[in-house]
This record gives C-alpha cells, structure tokens and sequence, in this order.
C-alpha cells in the first residue's frame, strides 16, 4: 500500500514536470538580449498555457504588443510546476533581458525574490499587489471588485427570477474573492435601485486543487443553480469558470457574464448565454509598463490597470436602452470610486 | 463491497437526501442530479482500474488515458463535425492507451507504475503540444428523456435527462460487475490476478486475457474522456481531467475492487462535491469557504474509517506473469 501511494505521488509529479518556451518574431533574436540596442522582454506564466483564452494568454498578448512598440523582443515560458516559477524568471535574468513579467498572484513571492537579485532588471508582476514598494518590481494590479460590481449591476438588472450567483475558481487567489463579491455587491446595489428584494447573489468557490482547470464541475454546479431557478450567473475562474458558461449556454432563458477577457471572442460557444464580460485590460497595462519601461519612467510599487464591461454583442438588440443607459452612468461613478463598491480589499 | 460498509453509507446518503428534500425538493433533486454528474467520470475510471487490477495489472495511467481520449474525441468530432464519431475515436483512443500499458506491462515486463506514469507523461505531452484553440463541436451529446421514468416524481428528476453516456456508463458498471462475478470469463479473469500459475495450469492463457482485459478497460477511460469533452462541457482544454484519473484509484479501492462498490463509492464522492456546493449555494453555515471545500475529502477519510477492515488488492497485481520459473 506504501508504496503504492510512493508510486502514485511519483507519478503525479512526474506528469507535472515539463518545460515549453517560444518565441515571437522579430529581428532581434534572444542572443542579442544584454547588448546595447535590443530590448528583451520575457514572460513567466503561472500554471496556465499562453492560450488559455483568457489571463496568460492577454498578458502574452500585451508583452507582444509592447514589444513591437518599443521595437523589441519578447519570449515566454510556460510554468508547468509552480516549484520552477524561480527557475523560469532565473533564464530570463540570466539572459540578459531588460524587462521580466510574471503572471499571477501565485508567483508574487517568486517575483520580489528575483527583483531583490537582479536589481537592474525591470519586473512587472501581473496581479501582484506590493505591499511595500520595490524601485525595480512594478505590480499591474485591477480593482476586479469593480468589474465585479459592474457586471453585478447589469444582473440586477436583468434577471428576472431575482436569483442570481457566481461559479469561482478559489477564494484563496485574492481577485478571484475581489470579482465575486464586487458582483454580488453590485447586484445588491442593482436591487436597492430597483426597490427590488432579491435574496443575497450566491457565491460558489471550487476547492483550491485545480482550481481555475475542473470545466466539469463548473458545468455540474451551474447546472445545479439553474435548477433551483438562477437565471443570471457569473463565470469567475478560468476553465472551470468556463465549464459554468457553456452549461449555462444550453439552458434558454438563462444568461452568463464571462471574465478576463471579452469571452464572446475567446469563447465562442458561450454566446447563446454571454450578455457580456467582466473584463480587466491586462494587455494594456502590460504594453503600457514595457514602454514605460524603455522610456525610463516606470516606478515601483502598484500600477492600477483598466477594467470595464465588454460589448453587449448580439444581446445589444435584447437588452433595454433604460438598461443599458442605467449602465453607462454609474461605469464612470464606479470606476473612480464615487460610487464604493463596498469590497475589502 | 461488504455489508459492514454498505448499511451506514445507504443509511448515511438517505439521510442526506431527506434533509436537503424537507428543505426544498427542487433543490434535493439538483444535488443529486449533480451528483451523478460528477461521479460518472469517476465511476467509469474506476471501473479502468478495477478491470485491469482484477486481471493483475496495475493502471495508475488512467489519468492519461482520460486525457488523450478526450484530446482526440474532442478535435475529430470538431473536425469531422460529428460527435457520435468522436465518442467512438475516444473509445479507440482509451484502448489503445491500454494497448501500449499491456505491451509495456505484459510482454516488456516493465514496471507497471513506471509503465502507468508513461502513459500519463505522454498523454500531457501530446496533448499540451497539438492543442489547437478556435475548434468547436457542433454540440455536446444531447440529454434523454427516459420516457416512463421521467414522470415519476423524485426518480425521475434525478435519474432522467442525463447523457448518453452517463446511461452507457451506468449500464458498463452493471455490466462489468456481472461478467466478473457471473460468467466464465470474470472467474478466469479474477483467477488470473490472483493466482496466474493455477490459472495457466487449468488451461488460461493469462497473458491473452491479460491483455483482452487491459485494452478493453482502456476503451472504458476512454469513454470516460469522451464523456468530460463531448458530455459535460463541450470543450477540451489541457489538464482538464483535473486529477480525476487518480481519484478514481482512491474510489477504486473504497470499492473494494468490486465495480458495483466502487460506483457507490463514485456516487458517494460526487454526492459529497454537490452537496459543498449547495452548502455554498445555501449559506447555512457561517464557516469559512475553505472548510466547506474539504468536506468530500474529511468524509472520505472518516467513511473510510468507519468502514476499515481488510481491503485486500488481487494477490497477483504489479506481478509480471512468467511461464515456468525456474
């Protein structure tokens, strides 16, 4: 029996272990990077690939935006186990690259360790909030409460049953809690306006083990709301998230809110359902920290990226202009805080 | 699986149902319709593991298999647009997996935990690198309506509208659990990974049946990959068996290698995840998220507990059959 589980765990550790990097064009190649004129810019993933149609993949996106920018070169390595976040970060330090950005909360401890040993390498962390500020370690962080907010407003909005919930990946990953209870907090603002009393919006979490990758049981528990009547639910939570959407897209009747990116795009299966996304502008703020930080003028600490509602889609024609209207008011009040959205941060 | 296990697990999941029924029907009738949905995949993996176990072969590439499987039931449906199809390339798959287990296990006398771990490295390898975004199905397997069933009231909320392969599935437990026990093949099958030198003796061709069963049950985890890309969600992602294939180890053994024990065991599992969920969904207890997470796993360990007594493998397992020793 032993050695059975020995074996297993062996087995398990084995499977994770694997290492993919590549590149994206350009003229200057990776054996320039710590010369003079080029400008290297390599990217770390948390365990996700770099096209998991929403986080990695939009800060990839960014990196590669920002490096035509500047006219420089980026490269990217995809974390398999979250034991060689260090490593990962170290090839990139030890290349010669300027500019090194890592993707997620998860790695924030990996990150402030390499700052502190590379003090001339400029880091960004994605989704890393700095509690003390590092010259050379800049945190691109999102009020996701405030997406959150917003897309829980539109399904206070909208919902008819009054019954409205969230299919998260793990609490223990700060913006995942950020996104859910800026919804259901946004719903309840929703309710209040409306002089309507919904029951509290339902927040429910996956357990932290493969968290963000279980599309089954987000399937299976989103089924399980509709059932008891939930008509608008929100996916926060990378694959299994996503498990919730397309579940969801097969009920008629029943909308779905999508995370990240503007999911109508990265998931297309889910448009049936989609009435929008709450999005963080993560390729954005990247490109915009590479060029700050080619032109020198990028400091440390946090760096607060954009967040905002994704286009209605085809739902614009089935959502009513007061709605509508009603939405793009309080967006800018919410966005600069005039309206709180309630969420401890 | 033993009376002294069956009486309070029955007794246990009554009790769970009737609590969540007096509360809200609908909401006890969705728990439990949730609940075969997630135990499914893992009843079919387990059934991988206690076919091939039976037999003496230890397949701890189950999680692979899954994942292959669903890899190439998900892009040929996608491609072809056929999804019938794709459940059949998944089944393929599945027993081809379990081909290349037995020829490593069987005929090359590999290790067979190093011979499971390949499969499971292979799987993600190849999988990670064909991976291609912008595939779509035409559409997951439609739920069926099971025509008598589906009026009876609390039966019928629950065991209707599953999948087709959810009700294939149920019928391969039943099936399986009956030819092991019931026919000429199970007794040689058992016979073999207990005691392969009497069996050959009596005329059993223990490396034939060994490598009938392992590539069959293949075929069933590839089922199992099927139903999570074409069945559940429609869409296939990497990793997305999330562990399910080792799992079903754990579920194998709670069932005491008996396909009918490990299903119970699976229901039991996937019981405890939608009942987390519910509690979640209900709020009615003010304790912290995470504890409500570990709940499927707590329970196990204390079923499991209450349950000890001797779990025995097949004696014959990880052993490499060799005709006439010296």
């Amino acid at each position: 029996m032993l050695k059975r589980l020995a074996a297993i765990a062996a087995a398990l550790s084995l499977a994770l272990f694997g290492l993919a990097a590549c590149s994206s064009d350009s003229a200057t190649s990776e054996a320039d990077c710590g010369s003079e004129n080029a400008f290297c810019i390599g990217l770390v993933t948390d365990t996700g690939k770099v096209d998991d149609k929403s986080f990695n993949q939009s800060a990839w996106e960014g990196a590669q935006a920002g490096a035509t920018a500047v006219g420089g070169f980026a490269k990217y390595i995809e974390t398999v186990d979250p034991k060689d976040y260090a490593t990962n970060i170290g090839q990139f330090a030890e290349n010669g690259y300027n500019v090194i950005i890592g993707v997620g909360f998860l790695m924030a401890e990996a990150m402030s360790t390499a700052a502190a040993q590379y003090p001339d390498i400029k880091f960004i962390g994605v989704d890393q909030f700095q509690g003390a500020a590092v010259p050379n370690l800049t945190g691109l962080v999102f009020p996701e409460d405030k997406a959150g907010f917003l897309a829980g407003y539109l399904a206070g909005q909208i919902t008819t049953s009054g019954k409205t919930g969230a299919v998260l990946g793990t609490d223990t990953v700060p913006p995942v809690r950020y996104f859910g209870e800026g919804f259901r907090n946004g719903v309840a603002y929703a309710a209040n306006e409306l002089g309507k009393d919904y029951p509290e919006t339902k927040l429910v979490y996956h357990a932290p083990d493969n968290a963000f990758n279980d599309p089954a049981w987000g399937g299976a528990t989103a089924k399980q709301m509709l059932s008891q009547g939930f008509d608008v639910i929100f996916g926060a939570g990378g694959n299994t998230g996503n498990g919730a959407l397309l579940q969801i897209a097969q009920t008629p009747g029943a909308y779905c809110i999508g995370v990240d990116a503007d999911q109508w795009g990265t998931l297309p299966e889910a448009q049936p359902c989609l009435v929008t996304s709450a999005m963080k502008l993560i390729d954005k703020g990247v490109a915009a920290l590479i060029e700050a930080a080619k032109d020198g003028s990028i400091a440390g600490g946090n760096f607060f990226g954009e967040v905002g509602l994704a286009p209605y889609h085809d739902f614009d024609s089935k959502i009513a202009q007061e709605i509508k209207d009603k939405v793009a008011a309080i967006t800018p009040q919410v966005l600069d805080g005039s309206v709180p959205t309630g969420v401890k941060l | 699986m033993r009376l002294k296990t069956r009486y309070p697990l029955i007794v246990g999941l009554v009790l769970v149902f009737a609590y969540f029924y007096a509360q809200n029907g609908i909401v006890a009738t969705s728990v439990s319709f949730s609940a075969i949905q997630l135990a499914l995949p893992l009843a079919l993996a387990a059934m991988v593991g206690v076919m091939c176990e039976r037999t003496g072969i230890v397949n701890i590439g189950i999680e692979g298999t899954m994942l292959i499987s669903a890899f190439t039931a998900f892009f040929l449906g996608a491609i072809f647009k056929d999804t019938v199809l794709g459940v059949l390339v998944g089944i393929f798959t599945g027993s081809m997996m379990g081909l290349l287990l037995a020829l490593m296990a069987i005929s090359w006398k590999m290790d067979q935990i190093i011979a499971g771990v390949i499969l499971n490295i292979l799987a993600a390898g190849l999988t990670s690198f064909l991976y291609r975004q912008n595939y779509s199905i035409a559409g997951t397997l439609s739920p069926i309506e099971i025509p008598i069933l589906s009026d009876i009231p609390i039966a019928g909320a629950i065991l209707s509208f599953h999948g087709p392969i959810t009700y294939f599935g149920i019928f391969i437990v039943v099936a399986l659990w009956f030819a092991l026990y019931k026919t000429s093949w199970g007794l040689r099958s058992r016979a073999v990974g207990e005691y392969p030198s009497s069996a050959d003796t009596a005329g059993v061709s223990v490396i034939k049946l060994r490598y009938i069963n392992v590539t069959i049950a293949g075929g069933i985890g590839g089922l199992a990959g099927a139903y999570l890309s074409l069945e559940a969600v429609g869409i296939f992602e990497r990793g997305f068996t999330a562990g399910k294939g080792f799992t079903a180890l754990a579920i194998m053994i709670f069932g005491r290698w008996n396909p009918l024990g490990a299903f119970a065991a699976a229901l039991f599992f996937g019981l405890a995840q939608a009942v987390t969920s519910q509690l979640m969904i209900d709020e009615v207890v003010e304790i912290p998220q995470q504890f409500i997470n570990i709940l499927p796993y707590v329970l196990t360990i204390v079923i499991l507990a209450i349950s000890a007594g001797k779990v025995r493998p097949p004696a014959a397992e990880g052993i490499p059959y060799e005709k006439e020793k010296a």
